[in-house]
């Protein structure tokens, strides 16, 4: 179990207020994942990871008085490889790209030694960093975000819910049962999805959101403006 | 009764509701996506969730209504033993899991796996299903007043689905049967009860189970 928030900002208004909504959001899902937490700010790719409560590690980086485009943000019980920041998402790899996984991939072994010997690097021995390093070499081969993630559906074997964000766009896919949870909630001012419902509750306006969960192998994406 | 959920703990709230009397009602207010609410209930008193719930809503249930005025997460309804638990939205996956008896009624749409492993309960849902819904249902009724995604009634053991609309297709030993008589009967009942007025009863589509997968009489 691990939580995912996620949250990219259409209303400029709102920027300022990026890490205020997204500490509450990841108070939300710190059940889901209470041994470390991570999250990227955009646009300045601005990485945080750390062992400890997300609560309290919200506080220790100050993500409060943070603003931004568009953040996300991870929660982990780590189920796969140690608990570390190493371990931590988000995995940032390429362009700027991010990736938070819930799940568990079964061929990640494979996928890695395919991309080692594409002299892709690795960092860590963890299975959600051979995704975001998959998307990225299929990114960095011309693919678009959106064929990346379609092509991660075909290779990768295992359960998974993936947020993913450039710095141009926010992207979420599920595997084919859907047995990770997450939710999309869209506004005029916003778009974001997390793990469960009680963190989108917290956003300015959700009582008017439009609330859907993404299909299975569906990829949704959306543009940063 | 009133709770306030941004006040009380869901523990304490629902410690409450299983304090009230047979015939009492109780109002939740603030649910934000909490979980586990109004789970457990075992009198036959109502009550009502005043926006969205998260996991569970009115779970584990014996006689209670319990009334969801939102959308409602994974599992409302699951392994429900009687009464009625009423979602006015949407619900999330696996709605009514394992229900031995009751009644889940959704008024909105219906995720992933809902009616999974059924158990005598009666599942139904005003507009769509996703994948997998009835999948290995044992015993009860499941009514899809709209479309049903992939693998419906997957190895599907003695529930039966009756499907008003679409059906993607077919999940392992699930079978369309024949409408009787009583089948129409009892979807008219169901409709009619329920407000779901959309549902013509002799044009639903009943899967049932072609008994390929299990094996009858086996010690």
């Amino acid at each position: 179990m691990c939580g995912i928030t996620a949250l990219q900002l259409r209303d400029a208004d709102l920027r300022p207020r990026l890490g205020e909504l997204m500490a509450a959001m990841m108070a939300q899902v710190a059940e889901r994942g209470p041994d470390s937490a991570g999250i990227t700010i955009y646009p300045d790719v601005r990485v945080l990871k750390g062992v400890g409560h997300p609560a309290a590690l919200a506080a220790e980086w100050r993500l409060r008085e943070m603003a931004g485009t568009q953040a996300v943000a991870h929660t982990r019980m780590a189920t796969e490889s140690a608990i570390t920041a190493a371990h931590c998402h988000p995995f940032v790899v390429g362009d700027g790209l991010s990736l938070v996984h819930n799940g568990s991939f079964a061929n990640h072994a494979t996928i890695r030694r395919e991309l080692l010997a594409r002299g892709v690097p690795f960092d860590s021995d963890n299975d959600s960093e051979v995704a975001a390093r998959f998307l990225a070499y299929r990114m960095a081969e011309g693919d678009g975000l959106e064929k990346a993630l379609r092509l991660l559906c075909e290779r990768f074997d295992g359960f998974y819910t993936l947020a993913v964000q450039t710095p141009d766009a926010f992207a979420v896919v599920r595997d084919v049962i859907a047995c990770k949870p997450a939710i999309i909630a869209e506004t005029a001012g916003w778009v974001a999805m997390a793990s469960e419902y009680r963190a989108l509750a917290v956003l300015p306006g959700i009582a008017a959101a439009r609330v859907y969960e993404p299909e299975p192998e569906e990829v949704y994406l959306w543009t940063s403006t | 009764m009133d709770i306030d959920l941004s006040v009380t703990s869901v523990r304490d709230a629902n410690a409450a509701l299983r304090a009230l009397p047979a015939g009492a009602s109780a109002r939740l207010a603030s649910p934000a996506g909490r979980h586990n609410l109004a789970v457990g209930l075992t009198e036959a008193i109502t009550v009502e969730i005043d926006g969205t719930a998260g996991y569970y809503a009115g779970g584990l249930g014996r006689d209670a209504t319990v009334l969801v005025r939102g959308t409602a997460g994974w599992g409302a309804g699951e392994n429900l033993m009687s009464g009625l638990v009423r979602v006015d939205g949407d619900a999330s996956q696996s709605l009514g899991s394992c229900a031995h008896g009751g009644t889940v009624v959704v008024h909105g749409s219906a995720s992933l796996r809902a009616g999974i492993s059924l158990k005598g309960g009666t599942v139904l849902v005003a507009g769509d299903v996703g994948d997998h819904c009835g999948f290995m249902a044992q015993a009860g009724t499941i009514l899809i007043g709209g479309d049903a995604g992939r693998g419906l009634g997957d190895s599907l053991y003695e529930a039966v689905i009756y499907v008003a609309g679409k059906i993607r297709d077919l999940g392992a030993d699930a079978r369309i049967e024949e409408l009787a008589e009583a089948d129409v009967e009892l979807v008219a009942r169901l409709a009619k009860q329920h407000g779901f007025d959309h549902i013509d009863p002799e044009n639903v589509t009943r899967v049932a189970s072609a008994r390929q997968l299990y094996h009858w009489g086996t010690p």
